[in-house]
């Protein structure tokens, strides 16, 4: 090998590496951080210590664990449930009908994509303030459901559902309906795997609107729960971690079983 | 099995006018086939047959009913895509038996017609197989056997045997064919191959445009060619078309002078159309028609030679002209370059006015 491509070779390397330990690191850290008493790791205690146990138990005894998770998990499963249903209708719709203000209508919504949420918050609070929902998982779940990205990932993966199948099933007597549930659904497996584990972790990890909409503890998510812990007066960091870490097992365990669709359906269901 | 009957239907999508008019008379059994250049509105109107485009205007009757309105479901229609349509996360099973399962039919009857297809069509042992693990020959048969299984009154091809290769598509072909013989369907097939249409056909429909230019069994529409677009169309290699002058010899003897034969002069034999001095004409004469004896003879130079084993053809041409295509049976001699000449039989000429109608004898 000439000392050019050796070089070459090492700088890709040295890169990778570096962008792996970016990815990887916190993670580490998290683990680590979970086994050692606080003053280790501000002391930036590197190695496992013996401390799971002692942050494992306070962090139960601080935080109403079955109470935050199966708020958290309502939320992330509902939402995700609706967003799917309700964004790839919409996405199916805009591509299979044509109408004349299709295309304006949709220029709408992929302008609603750039809107930072921020903007968005206000305005929102007084609607559901109105509607009577504040404090309530309602309020986290229904402005998620007609999400403009969603719609615009659904409306590209329905390019690629042949229009024959659509024909097909009209000769064998399905409605427009039984065509999107039992042909459209079953056949776009892939991309609703795909949208499931963004949508799903989104809404796992949502954190400002929930701040901003629940107040009650008895409401709250784990994703809540884990910053009032950090924002304490003296913040256990072992307790954070403990939490930290038992807040991304679930996105962790449906990424890692959904991967091989997830990876299908970003390249597009139908092949 | 019905008839079906267009009565001046058209179709046009906003201001475009994709067909133009249709009439055409379907006898119950027939296998009829449409032909046409690409956007010339043949899979438009199959579609419209089958419901999954409106009708501008026109009717559509199938077995003395009036269809226009009435659901692609129920028209008792089955149809064969190109891509073959198959649902992808049903078995062939499934995929044969579903619209039988969602017009509420008893599984036991859905199966026995599905084994019964499956039994035509040598689909048996593919029946717990899905779409994606089949070869492109067996997701067509499974297609047709979604068809038959709806026991349709007919049945609509929209270029079936595109996406297949070429042995499997000639052996396809023969299959629909058998098919057609056994199940005596009324049958519209769509293609852009006039080897299927010339070989499956009762009777082709020439569509251009979005108009029909003419109807009737392969052998008509080659033997006898209503106007120049179908002349042209209908034949592989396609019928050579040559302008001529119309000349009057002076023995009053109506002869024509071809530019692109170096002006060559062809008299017309008796009982052919008696043309004006000076009138512009096209002259057609199919590959298979020059022979070593006709009247007319010219000289060209070979360009290009193909060996098909029984038949060669040369495409020669006179200096500048117009490339024509001879099919000799016995041209293994040639190569590109030689000088030949070629005879035919002025009688077999087919004339074609300047609007492209045909001029017959007589006219």
């Amino acid at each position: 090998m000439s000392p050019l491509r050796l070089l070459n070779r090492v700088g890709v390397y040295g890169f990778l590496g570096a962008m792996v330990f970016l990815s990887v690191f916190p993670f580490l850290w998290m683990v680590v951080g979970m086994t050692n008493t606080t003053g280790d790791i501000i002391l930036g205690h590197l190695s496992l210590g013996h401390a799971f146990l002692d942050n494992t138990a306070k962090f139960f005894v601080q935080a109403n664990a079955p109470l935050i998770f199966w708020n958290s998990a309502k939320i992330s499963l509902f939402g995700t449930a609706l967003t799917l249903i309700v964004s790839s209708f919409a996405g199916y719709g805009f591509e299979i009908f044509r109408s004349p203000t299709r295309d304006s209508l949709y220029a709408g919504l992929l302008f609603t994509i750039m809107i930072p949420f921020a903007v968005l918050m206000i305005p929102l609070f007084m609607i559901m303030g109105k509607l009577g929902l504040i404090n309530t998982h309602i309020a986290i779940i229904l402005p998620t459901v007609a999400s403009g990205f969603v719609i615009f990932y659904f409306r590209q993966a329905t390019k690629a559902f042949p229009s024959e199948l659509r024909d097909a099933a009209r000769v064998d007597g399905l409605k427009e309906w039984q065509i999107f549930l039992y042909i459209y659904i079953p056949t776009m497996r892939s991309t609703y795997a795909a949208a499931f584990i963004i949508v799903f972790m989104a809404t796992w990890n949502n954190y400002l609107w929930p701040l901003v909409v629940l107040q009650t503890n008895e409401m709250k998510t784990i994703t809540l729960v884990i910053s009032s812990l950090a924002s304490a007066y003296y913040p256990d960091y072992g307790v954070v971690m403990v939490g930290a870490l038992l807040a991304t097992l679930p996105t962790l365990v449906v990424f890692f079983t959904m991967q091989r669709q997830f990876v299908q359906g970003m390249l597009g269901s139908i092949k | 099995m019905s008839d079906l009957k267009l009565v001046d239907v058209s179709k046009s999508f906003g201001a475009v006018e994709i067909l133009k008019k249709v009439n055409l008379d379907v006898k119950a059994r027939e296998f009829i086939v449409f032909v046409g250049p690409s956007g010339c509105g043949k899979s438009t109107l199959l579609r419209l047959i089958a419901g999954l485009e409106e009708i501008t205007s026109g009717e559509l009757i199938i077995g003395g009913e009036r269809m226009n309105d009435v659901d692609p479901s129920h028209r008792g229609l089955a149809m064969v895509f190109q891509s073959y349509a198959l649902y992808p996360h049903m078995t062939v099973e499934e995929n044969m038996g579903f619209a039988l399962k969602f017009a509420g039919m008893p599984k036991a009857e859905i199966r026995e017609r599905v084994l019964a297809a499956a039994r035509i069509l040598n689909l048996e042992p593919l029946l717990a197989r899905k779409p994606k693990a089949l070869s492109g020959g067996q997701r067509q048969r499974v297609a047709i056997g979604r068809a038959i299984v709806r026991q349709p009154k007919v049945f609509l091809f929209d270029e079936p045997l595109s996406n297949l290769d070429a042995e499997l598509r000639v052996h396809m072909r023969i299959e629909i064919a058998k098919l057609h013989r056994r199940l005596r369907v009324t049958t519209i097939y769509v293609t852009h191959d006039q080897v299927e249409a010339m070989t499956l056909a009762d009777r082709i429909v020439v569509l251009r445009a979005g108009v029909v230019e003419q109807v009737g069994s392969p052998l008509d529409l080659y033997d006898d060619p209503a106007n120049l677009f179908v002349a042209g169309f209908i034949g592989s290699p396609k019928m050579n078309l040559l302008p001529a002058v119309a000349v009057i010899t002076a023995a009053g003897r109506t002869a024509l002078r071809l530019p692109d034969l170096g002006d060559t002069l062809v008299v017309l034999p008796d009982g052919t159309p008696r043309l004006d001095e000076g009138r512009a004409v096209t002259v057609g004469i199919r590959p298979e028609q020059f022979s070593a004896n006709g009247s007319a003879a010219f000289d060209l130079t070979i360009d290009i030679v193909e060996h098909l084993g029984g038949t060669t053809f040369l495409y020669a041409r006179k200096d500048a002209g117009t490339a024509i295509v001879v099919e000799m049976k016995e041209g293994r001699t040639h190569k590109p370059g030689d000088a030949i000449t070629v005879r035919f039989d002025p009688a077999a000429l087919y004339l074609f006015d300047a609007d492209g109608s045909r001029i017959r004898a007589g006219v």
